[in-house]
């Protein structure tokens, strides 16, 4: 008992299956993109900041675009030497189609390599600095000597749990507490679960004479004193907020201590000063920061001011998206402020066009100090509103940059591994019945070129635009 | 439908043909954005109609819809006018936005 | 294949079965392709998830009408076997003495809606009836992907376990409503250390695979509608149920995309920090959150509701094309107005999408918006009210059978007519604006969907039991579900309208007692209420919160009503009467052309229709039905597939 039109068409409707079903599939799937592609109108059209343009790799994309024209390309071939029956053309077709693909997620991942470990930081003013942390951000505590654990009665989405979060940022062998009971003791999930237990006890008997739950006491203090003072060092992951003498983790547990160093290291290859009102007077130029590269900015603003001017004469340059970025934008390719000047290294300045994302081992090497790739600025917490590394956190195109080409992605993939199916595994039906393989191919050729016209329009979208 | 063997042996070299003019495309359409248009929404603009133009390529020769049946054009056709709505109601709403601006100050003032 | 198809002798059902005994009980009745065990098994997790969504809301209603107290029975209901252990743990977690808070009460609340919709009625309304209905009403032998078929079920299956299991995790499960809005459940506490084990996180997953199941399902159903049916069948001769089913795969197919891109955002939001839904400056309890800003919630409502509305078309089409069969069926009259049913269920269709920011007035995403909304979802009543009346009419000069399946679609009528009107004044901006989130609103689309959809899809189980087991249901007890439902259905709902505008918001745990004014305000309805149930020594409050009793009373009897159903559907497959005939209802469609119940590969010969689906009291015809697959009124021999048939279809 088989379906029937598996293979051959029905006559009035001159069409196979499977063919109906990948078209309504893909419907579906222009509806899914079609979705992501006005959420990326959406926020473009409210975004509070500067869209990114040109900021991307563009020679990544550029290649990753020919990669996959040349795939679609090559599976459409394998479709008509299939029909043809020239089986050893079709098998080669197929497997230069899949081939692509892998280039391209190779390349997808180099890309998003970079970016993860790229960061950009808002100051307060507006400013934006660009950069490495060689070292990572951390926030260091000393003298820690009290720890205040929130316990819940009922189960509570932030309930006290210092074996994960608190625990693992000691700096050094985490020393012995005393409870409120005067025990000294080891903590550790043992000891924590039986002081939760007993928080929670007391509570329960404070309850027990109370009739409504409104007046319960819901949650309790356990407060821990350790033996010796000691020291933590905390990554932006691990805290909600801190204060000079306090940190709250996230699982709300407060230590109190003195705040120790919470200035952030960074090896800046861009200043954007493009949401500071005044630029001159963006802090990017203040003593402590960068100074030396106040009159680099000036020059290549003017620099590229008069060469819009001359160009363009009649055009008002404040409404050019590229004058404003090439003016100010500024990327920095040296640490010394010199060899930033503009013209000062015409092939050095060229490549300075892309981020330099993809030489992030180079600055490992020059390793931040001055006189290397990268000027090193170290910044007070007090003047960072906002960081992060480019990933969907930093901003909200990088979140639907990352977003589209992560779903695109996936789709590369998933439609690579059914064409390597067909490839791999129906060689049978390949000489068997071709007619049927073929119709394969074609329904997954359908979904391949599918893919390829999503990139289309990605492109230029998110790398160019 | 592509169906006879003679069509499909010259299509081989139509799609070989319509590759390279993808590609020939893409370097347009890179070159383009490097052009300091008027606007950028008018570099967005051409941007857009080169994608689309070379969309079409792909959705007319290699997906064959020059010569498709009538129901899957039924179907695509019903599925573009919902994403032109997505598109354009989206839109709108920047469009158009209520703005509510305080109550109304001058009759404050007068009180 | 002859007569034999029609008069079939029911001492011999596994005849039918003699070359498939082989393929062992796992891909027989587990993993199988068969679109009728498909269907079967939609149906009954369908209505185990329906099932389960009602004991939320009993939780919920139990919390509105006696706030502070704890659930009674909860003890007992501890010691039963597998749900006691799944009770204690969800209810021990959150309500350890049995009293129901805010925050569960939140959780039940989302948890309830997103059950009903979209594990309850799609699951049993579209998946269930029409896997099982719509191949054997066009005549063919299985869905055209069968696989794919599978496939969509273990998704729905995998999706509905990590729903429940939402309940266990972490922080439990969501608390947001099954809106989901952003900004809200972007961040509710989002600051948990493992962000995957977090309800709302759970929820998001399951939808995804939710969603993938309703894809592949309804690119099998179109495919299906679309090349398989059967010779002589012209789309102008398939039944409506499939016309239906047709276009409810369309909306599932294109709506629920912009809903997976919601979700997938929403993921991003909550797993990596992005800001696609939260605005700039955002503050949480006094202190700004540590995130970029520049999107919008207004983006997430948009996705969620061009979705969602045309999801409210997905509930209530299925329970359409069930009535369409049953309705004729049982008036024993033709389905009035066919052509124009079909082509409003196309518009109803289409307008479906154009509708979607109604829900959004509030928002105040422009006048122009409002305006457009409001036309168009003025415009979409026209389509439904066709709908409504052309089955209102069919019954009129029908010698009506009153059987169960009849008393629940004739209650369909009027109870989904009242769920409809009342939809009209929240059409307007103006009036929105007033009854936004009040029981109002809850009223209104409960009355579409709970004695609208879900009495439909009695009235279909009813009607297609003996097609699949080869018995009928009893119809005492059958009468024992409905009228205890019909009087339950109305003491829940009809009281929201008086509430809902009086101003009763759909958030409130503890139905209002929190506010003086709520406490105090009556209504003639509040007060006949309460001296109507003073009659039978039932105290209620003559206020609009004493209305909150009746409705947790309504439910009870609900609730009480259902055991007869499920009593009917377990006794009935080895107690039920015996069928004497493929055709007991005397139907006119194909899927009574097959053996009962039918087996894989369902027809014992090429089915060929000849005629329109709804061939009842045909003037001058011997029988008063003709089936399309007969060759003359009053034979019960197939039509055989001729030249003619070939070339017309």
């Amino acid at each position: 008992m088989d379906i029937p039109y598996t293979v051959t068409a029905r006559p009035d409707t001159g069409l196979y299956n499977a063919k109906v079903g990948i078209w309504l599939f893909l419907a579906s799937e222009v509806m899914l993109f079609g979705g992501l592609f006005s959420a990326y109108i959406f926020l473009r059209v409210g975004a509070d900041y500067h869209w990114p343009i040109h900021e991307l790799n563009v020679q990544l994309g550029f290649i990753n675009t020919v990669v996959l024209i040349a795939s679609s390309v090559t599976v459409v071939m394998a479709w008509a030497f299939l029909k043809l029956r020239k089986f050893g053309m079709y098998q080669l077709m197929m497997a230069i189609t899949v081939g692509c693909a892998a280039i391209f997620m190779v390349n997808k991942t180099l890309e998003y390599k970079a970016k993860f470990e790229h960061y950009s930081v808002k100051l307060t003013d507006g400013t934006i600095l660009t950069g490495h942390l060689e070292h990572g951000y951390f926030v260091h505590f000393k003298d820690v000597n009290k720890l205040t654990l929130n316990v819940h009665l009922e189960t509570a989405a932030i309930d006290a749990d210092p074996v994960d979060y608190v625990l693992p940022y000691i700096e050094g062998e985490a020393p012995k507490f005393k409870t409120e009971a005067g025990d000294e003791i080891e903590l550790n999930a043992a000891s924590f679960a039986k002081l939760r237990s007993e928080a929670i006890d007391a509570m329960r008997k404070e309850n027990e004479n109370k009739q409504f739950q409104r007046d319960w006491t819901g949650t309790r203090n356990i407060v821990l004193t350790p033996v010796a003072p000691f020291k933590l060092k905390l990554p932006a992951s691990s805290f909600f907020s801190y204060s000079d003498t306090n940190a709250t983790f996230r699982d709300g547990t407060i230590a109190e201590g003195k705040l120790e160093d919470d200035r952030m290291t960074l090896d800046v290859d861009g200043i954007d000063v493009r949401s500071v009102a005044d630029a001159e007077k963006s802090m990017a130029w203040e003593p402590d920061y960068l100074p030396a590269f106040k009159p680099v900015f000036i020059a290549t603003r003017d620099h590229h001011q008069s060469e819009f001017k001359e160009k363009y004469p009649s055009r008002d340059p404040s409404k050019s998206a590229t004058l404003q970025t090439e003016s100010y934008f500024l990327k920095i390719h040296s640490a010394n402020a010199e060899e930033n000047m503009p013209g000062h290294e015409g092939a050095h300045s060229a490549e300075a066009q892309e981020p330099k994302e993809a030489s992030g081992h180079e600055v490992t090497e020059a390793g931040g100090h001055a006189g290397g790739h990268h000027p090193v600025v170290v910044l007070k917490k007090k003047d960072i509103s906002f960081f992060s590394n480019f990933t969907p956190k930093l901003n909200t195109y990088y979140a639907i940059y990352f977003t589209l080409t992560g779903l695109h992605g996936l789709h590369v993939v998933f439609g690579a591994l059914v064409l390597l199916y067909f490839l791999v595994f129906n060689g049978k039906m390949m000489r068997e019945d071709p007619e049927h393989l073929a119709n394969r191919v074609e329904v997954g050729g359908l979904f391949w070129h599918f893919v390829d016209l999503v990139w289309i329009f990605l492109f230029p979208l998110l790398y160019l635009l | 439908m592509a169906d006879n063997l003679e069509e499909i042996q010259k299509s081989v070299k139509k799609y070989l043909v319509i590759g390279g003019l993808l590609l020939l495309f893409t370097v347009i359409t890179v070159w383009l954005s490097y052009v300091e248009l008027p606007t950028h929404g008018m570099n967005i603009m051409v941007g857009m109609i080169v994608a689309a133009f070379k969309a079409s390529l792909v959705a007319l020769i290699f997906m064959h819809l020059n010569h498709e049946k009538k129901i899957i054009y039924k179907v695509l056709l019903f599925t573009v006018i919902l994403v032109s709505v997505l598109f354009v109601l989206f839109y709108m709403t920047h469009g158009d936005p209520l703005v509510f601006e305080g109550f109304d100050k001058t009759s404050i003032k007068h009180h | 294949m002859s007569a034999a198809a029609t008069t079939h002798d029911h001492g011999s059902d596994h005849a039918h079965d003699h070359d498939h005994h082989d393929i062992g009980f796992w891909r027989k009745y587990i993993f199988s392709t068969d679109h009728k065990v498909i269907g079967i098994q939609y149906g009954l997790s369908g209505l185990v998830f329906l099932l389960c969504g009602f004991m939320l809301m009993l939780l919920m209603r139990w919390s509105i009408a006696y706030p502070g107290q704890p659930v009674p029975g909860l003890d007992l209901l501890n010691h039963l076997p597998i749900l006691g252990p799944i009770v204690h743990e969800m209810m021990g977690r959150f309500a350890p003495d049995g009293v129901i808070n805010g925050e569960m009460y939140n959780m039940l609340g989302a948890m309830h809606g997103t059950i009903m919709v979209f594990f309850g009625i799609v699951p049993l309304g579209f998946a269930a009836f029409g896997n099982f209905v719509m191949p054997l009403q066009i005549g063919t032998i299985d869905m055209a992907f069968p696989k794919l078929n599978m496939m969509s079920f273990w998704f729905f299956f995998l999706s509905g376990v990590l729903m429940m299991v939402s309940f266990f995790v972490g922080t439990g499960a969501v608390q947001t409503g099954w809106t989901m809005y952003s900004p809200l459940a972007s961040t509710l506490n989002h600051s948990v250390k493992n962000v995957f084990m977090h309800g709302h996180t759970v929820w998001l997953t399951a939808m995804v695979f939710n969603i993938s199941a309703s894809l592949l399902g309804s690119v099998n159903f179109i495919t299906t509608a679309i090349n398989l049916r059967a010779k002589g069948l012209t789309w102008f001769k398939l039944p409506f149920f499939c016309w239906a089913m047709f276009v409810t795969s369309f909306l599932l197919l294109l709506a629920f995309p912009p809903l997976e891109v919601a979700a997938i955002l929403q993921l991003v939001d909550r797993v990596f920090g992005a800001s696609f839904f939260l605005p700039t400056g955002l503050v949480e309890g006094g202190q700004a959150l540590d995130i970029s800003g520049g999107g919008s919630p207004i983006l997430y409502q948009h996705l969620f509701w061009f979705l969602a509305h045309p999801e409210v078309y997905v509930l209530i089409l299925p329970a359409f094309a069930i009535l369409t069969d049953v309705i004729p069926n049982n008036a024993r009259r033709p389905l009035w107005g066919y052509k124009a049913m079909v082509y409003s269920v196309l518009t109803l269709g289409f307008l479906s999408f154009l509708v979607w920011a109604h829900h959004m007035y509030l928002t105040g995403m422009g006048t122009m918006m409002s305006t457009y909304f409001q036309i168009t979802t003025v415009l979409i009543s026209v389509p439904s009210v066709i709908l409504l009346t052309s089955l209102m009419i069919s019954l009129w000069g029908g010698s009506i059978r009153f059987n169960s399946q009849m008393l629940f679609a004739s209650a369909f009528l009027p109870m989904f007519g009242i769920g409809g009107l009342t939809g009209l004044p929240l059409a307007f901006n103006f009036i929105d604006l007033a009854l936004h989130d009040t029981y109002y609103v809850i009223g209104h689309f409960h009355y579409v969907v709970a004695p609208g959809t879900i009495f439909a899809l009695f009235a279909g189980v009813y009607h297609w039991y003996p097609k699949m087991t080869g018995r009928f249901m009893s119809d005492r007890l059958g009468k024992l579900h409905f009228w205890p439902s019909l009087l339950g259905m109305n003491m829940v709902f009809l009281p929201m309208f008086v509430q809902g505008m009086g101003g009763f918001h759909r958030r409130w745990y503890d139905g209002g007692k929190a506010f003086e004014q709520t406490s105090s305000a009556t209504h003639w309805f509040s007060e006949f209420c309460s001296s109507f149930f003073g009659l039978f020594g039932i105290h209620v409050e003559p206020t609009l919160m004493g209305l909150n009793v009746v409705m947790t009373l309504g439910a009870v009897i609900l609730a009480i009503g259902q055991i007869p159903f499920i009593i009917n559907v377990f006794i009935s497959i080895k107690g039920g009467k015996k069928i004497t005939n493929d055709n007991p209802w005397d139907a006119t469609t194909l899927e009574w052309a097959t053996p009962t119940p039918p087996p894989h590969g369902n027809f014992t010969f090429e089915p060929v229709a000849q005629r329109g689906p709804y061939e009842y009291s045909v003037p001058g015809a011997p029988t008063d039905f003709t089936p399309q697959w007969v060759d003359e009124p009053g034979s019960t021999t197939p039509a055989v597939a001729t030249e003619t048939a070939k070339a017309h279809h």
